[in-house]
């Protein structure tokens, strides 16, 4: 029987390991005893074939078949590039430096929330779907003075479902994905911005939200979670959560003068349709609450939709040039 | 941090709601997880300092733009302000325990800090790198884990830590515990407040109260089980102070975190080897400031009759039992572990 300190000995080794594997990067699923684990060839698979391929939501009918790859290089040679460390081939990934490997944004593809159905709806019977219409409509415009090719999921009234969306980014072989959405939520006094990227969640307000958002779609959430629990190793979660974290950052930043009570509610990460099917980089960004009618009141102006958009510009500019590549519009 | 006169190792529970800090030199402070900054120059002048923290920024809230920058045990992220804000409380709570930041004199610092027990990898590198200037190395650790250490119930325990953002849960088998036999939760103290909120809000529409009022109440009446008296408080409607007798909110909130926790406690203790499944469920140790609600434990002890039955006990000290535990920690590991660990 070993004494107390030969135990508490043994403990802290284990700390001091723990904390030398988080400084140097590794994956902490390297010390799971998970049962998948035992089966590397499922992981592999699942690297391989890109989580979106697997994971594609029931119903999405989508024509671009390209399992072995990614629309984003640096997942591909992530999940390819593996070291192996003690449970398998591709049981420990190693994070790679994005710099060392030049990407480029070439195509981006705005989801505009909602659409034929009117979403979330103020008081005063602002939707929606007019407000995203709106704001994506700017982004475009902005952005046609910069190097990328544009393209919206949708640029009119129409009802188009989530599932549409997702294959339409992935047909078009879209770098970068961008669904805006206006949030409604209790109490009402709440003027908040938020930014989501794939990724499971335990919030139960963040999960209705989820749920609300992935209506119709075949999906339980916690089927979406269980999925969600074993893709952690995708390198498109950790692209997505820096896209996320750069957009809420230049959104707060612009318009929190405007709009000084505005709450910085930061990056969550949650199981949205369109973000686990899409194979590129992708969020949603929640740019307002119409539950608020101050918050609606500065929605239905102009300069301030025009705000909004311009911080959604800077937040994609500023994650492009995180990447170091060269910067030219399609493919 | 060059020129340091002597060493000091700290143990820091940065919570969500409440943090505290046990420091070598014998210091123990808990604060309030809050930093404001005045809103204007008037404010500015008012309040006399350019950041408050803790109870300081709270009682001045109505001038400041106050952050309470932890969600879930953790830093939120995407905001740098609130990162600023994470910043601010770890200064302070260094400066309270009496540790010197700056000058010739100044101290060596060695910090470890709690962290939810399934807290991203990503979440303790923001973290890490959050500390730097303020400690010289640091080291952190699964929040339960580290309540377990500093019990010394390193062998057949479970460990409950129930904070504000988190329920952490640690099965101690004399080894370093691994992703399996930890779980973190949401449901605490914060999603108590929410409930509570709502269901006052639903049965009192005419009452008028903050967030901040619901968790003074909740601190001062939560419990489980059958009440010992009525929850009567004093809020105002259409601003005239009235009695509202809140006790079955009060429960029902408070017994809505009850489910979770238990259906978990149960799903670990039966994935612990069946030989020692009898010992661990007697040896079940409840920490963190929820920890302090009323017929919590009973509770959480009739649970365990599905499997048998079981005892579970309240630590002695559920503010500082974190702290104190990476405290331990803290001056149990090597000066050469420490230099692997310098930020």
């Amino acid at each position: 029987m070993a004494t107390v300190d030969e135990t508490k000995s043994r403990l802290l080794r284990g700390v001091v390991q723990d904390n030398i594997d988080v400084l140097q990067g590794f994956k902490l699923q390297h010390r799971r005893r998970r049962r998948y684990l035992a089966k590397p060839w499922w992981l592999a698979g699942l690297l391989l074939l890109g989580s979106s391929y697997l994971l594609r939501p029931a119903g999405v009918v989508s024509t671009a078949h390209t399992p072995a790859t990614t629309a984003n290089p640096a997942a591909a040679a992530v999940n390819l590039d593996q070291t192996p460390e003690s449970a398998g081939p591709l049981a420990n990934p190693r994070p790679i430096d994005r710099g060392t490997i030049p990407l480029a944004i070439k195509r981006i593809v705005i989801d505009p929330g909602h659409g034929g159905e009117p979403g979330a709806i103020s008081a005063s019977g602002v939707s929606e779907k007019e407000i995203t219409l709106d704001v994506a409509l700017r982004l475009r415009r902005l952005l046609a003075d910069a190097p990328y090719e544009v393209l919206l999921t949708r640029q009119t009234d129409r009802l188009i479902p989530l599932d549409k969306r997702v294959a339409f980014a992935n047909e078009n072989k879209a770098d970068l994905f961008v669904s805006i959405h206006v949030n409604w939520l209790e109490p009402r006094s709440i003027r908040a911005l938020e930014t989501y990227y794939v990724g499971p969640s335990d919030d139960p307000a963040t999960l209705k939200l989820a749920s609300m958002e992935n209506k119709d779609s075949g999906y339980s959430m916690s089927d979406y979670k269980k999925i969600l629990e074993k893709i952690y190793v995708d390198a498109r979660h950790d692209e997505s959560r820096a896209l996320a974290k750069t957009i809420q950052t230049n959104l707060y930043r612009t318009l929190k003068p405007i709009n000084p009570v505005l709450e910085n509610r930061g990056v969550k990460s949650a199981p949205f349709v369109v973000l686990i099917g899409t194979q590129m980089p992708a969020i949603l960004v929640e740019i307002s609450c119409l539950s608020n009618d101050d918050e609606v009141k500065l929605l239905t102006k102009e300069d301030y939709r025009e705000s909004i958009a311009l911080a959604l510009l800077q937040g994609i500019r500023g994650y492009a040039q995180s990447l170091n590549g060269p910067e030219r519009k399609g493919s | 941090m060059e020129e340091s006169n002597e060493t000091l190792c700290v143990g820091i529970d940065l919570g969500t709601s409440r943090s505290s800090i046990s420091a070598s030199n014998g210091e123990r402070h808990v604060i309030d997880s809050y930093v404001g900054w005045p809103v204007d120059m008037v404010a500015r002048k008012v309040v006399k300092k350019p950041v408050l923290v803790g109870r300081e920024a709270l009682d001045n809230r109505s001038m400041l733009d106050l952050r309470r920058p932890l969600e879930r045990g953790i830093m939120k992220e995407g905001s740098e302000k609130d990162q600023e804000a994470v910043q601010e409380i770890l200064r302070h709570l260094i400066n309270v325990a009496g540790i010197k930041q700056k000058g010739k004199s100044k101290s060596r610092v060695r910090a470890v800090v709690g962290v939810p027990a399934e807290a991203f990898r990503v979440s303790r590198q923001n973290l890490r790198n959050t500390m730097e200037g303020i400690a010289d190395s640091v080291m952190l650790v699964s929040e339960p884990f580290a309540v377990a250490y500093g019990l010394e119930a390193l062998l057949h325990a479970l460990v409950i830590d129930i904070g504000a953002g988190t329920a952490d849960f640690c099965v101690m088998q004399g080894r370093y515990p691994t992703e399996e036999d930890q779980r973190t939760l949401p449901n605490a103290g914060d999603s108590i407040d929410e409930q509570l909120d709502k269901l006052i809000r639903e049965r009192h529409p005419e009452a008028q109260f903050s967030i901040h009022m619901i968790r003074q109440w909740k601190e001062r009446w939560s419990f489980v089980g059958e009440p010992r008296d009525r929850v009567v408080i004093s809020a105002p409607v259409k601003g005239k102070a009235t009695e509202i007798d809140i006790t079955n909110e009060m429960r029902a909130a408070c017994e809505s975190i009850l489910p979770p926790i238990c259906e978990t406690m149960l799903d670990l203790l039966s994935k612990v080897e069946p030989d020692f499944q009898d010992k661990v469920r007697n040896n079940v140790i409840v920490a963190g400031g929820s920890s302090l609600i009323t017929g919590l434990t009973d509770a959480i002890q009739k649970s365990l009759l599905d499997l048998g039955g079981g005892r579970a006990i309240v630590v002695k000290d559920p503010v500082f039992a974190g702290s104190d535990g990476s405290l331990a920690i803290a001056k149990d590991a090597s000066s050469a572990d420490w230099e692997k660990l310098s930020l």
